[in-house]
């Protein structure tokens, strides 16, 4: 069955998702998701930080801060374990999604 | 180039969060506009351009506001309390009491602690428990772990290892006196001091144990963590 929160769910599993290739900021990560999903995907910070926040909470991210090599003071957010084990349902959900409408199509179309 | 940080908090005036949360938020927030601003005027962008650009990002601040108030507080009140706070206190509580009863049923005989007269104790009497005081600082120990991997402080820590005490310094400190003011009976038996004793044997030792406990474990974690920062650095 396919989650009710699966609109979030695709949010929380884009952030997940860059976060498993290693630590990064909130703008780098909301650079990569647009980069990676060639603009499909776009998060302001409005979007994206109270996301953040939300995922912190629950402990799938931590969030740290760090310096640059500029000086700069930077939160870097990386994986918990209990956010590696969160990805692997949310992708099998976004999957599944992908799998039903995929078939609807198929079926309105035929 | 705008001062980001004075903007963010002139726009998140309202926000209540404590102040060194407060700073973090807006520090944070602030070096994403910065950063987002000084990519556009790399691509080209003028810098009334890329700063409007920039700006766009939040349509509202006081959404913005709303939305970090909500994700930063009202789950955390409803899970790191629990996680930090009433978890291990509950769990603590329910350990020592499960374990007093064992002993009451299955250990040996408590330690009487009086004076006597000849075969007959004189009041106060001290009941107590000795292999349950032994015992006591590990169940101090799981609590202070559980409280500490949640990411509680060191205040919130302390409170939920001696948590199981509670129960009996209320009822020293107020259930006794009180019914030894309205009951007559009770109240030509009950002596000031075996009100102290009952403190000392009730509350006072095993708190110390419970704390003995927490202490050692939290002393233990620390170096742990110390270990790890000093190894990944």
């Amino acid at each position: 069955m396919i989650g009710s929160g699966i609109k979030r769910g695709t949010a929380e599993l884009a952030i997940l998702s860059v976060l498993e290739e290693g630590p990064l900021h909130g703008y780098e990560m909301a650079r990569r998701i647009e980069e990676q999903t060639k603009g499909a995907l776009r998060f302001t910070l409005a979007a994206l930080y109270p996301m953040l926040y939300r995922m912190e909470q629950r402990g799938w991210i931590r969030g740290t801060w760090e310096t640059g090599p500029s000086g700069r003071r930077k939160r870097c957010y990386r994986l918990t374990p209990a956010g590696k084990k969160k990805l692997s349902p949310l992708r099998k959900e976004w999957a599944e999604l992908f799998g039903a409408l995929k078939r609807l199509t198929k079926v309105l179309h035929a | 180039m705008p001062d980001w940080e004075a903007l963010v908090e002139k726009h998140l005036a309202d926000l209540s969060l404590d102040p060194a949360e407060r700073a973090e938020v807006i520090a944070e927030l602030a070096a994403h506009l910065e950063e987002s601003c000084e990519e556009l005027r790399r691509r080209g962008t003028t810098e009334e351009e890329a700063v409007r650009r920039t700006l766009s990002q939040v349509e509202d601040w006081q959404d913005l506001r709303r939305r970090i108030q909500t994700s930063r507080t009202k789950e955390n009140i409803m899970t790191s309390r629990v996680r930090q706070f009433w978890f291990p206190s509950l769990l603590t509580l329910l350990l020592s009491m499960g374990l007093l009863m064992l002993i009451q049923f299955f250990g040996p005989n408590p330690w009487i602690a009086a004076r006597r007269s000849g075969w007959s104790l004189i009041a106060p009497v001290a009941v107590i428990y000795l292999p349950w005081l032994f015992l006591l600082p590990l169940i101090g120990a799981v609590g202070a772990y559980l409280s500490n991997r949640a990411g509680g402080s060191q205040r919130i820590m302390f409170s939920s290892i001696v948590f199981p005490v509670l129960p009996y310094l209320v009822f020293f400190l107020l259930a006794l006196p009180v019914t030894a003011l309205f009951n007559e009976s009770l109240g030509h038996n009950i002596m000031f001091l075996a009100l102290f004793v009952g403190l000392l044997a009730w509350v006072v030792a095993p708190g110390a144990a419970l704390l003995t406990g927490g202490v050692l474990a939290r002393t233990f974690l620390s170096r742990r963590s110390d270990a790890r920062r000093i190894v990944s650095s």
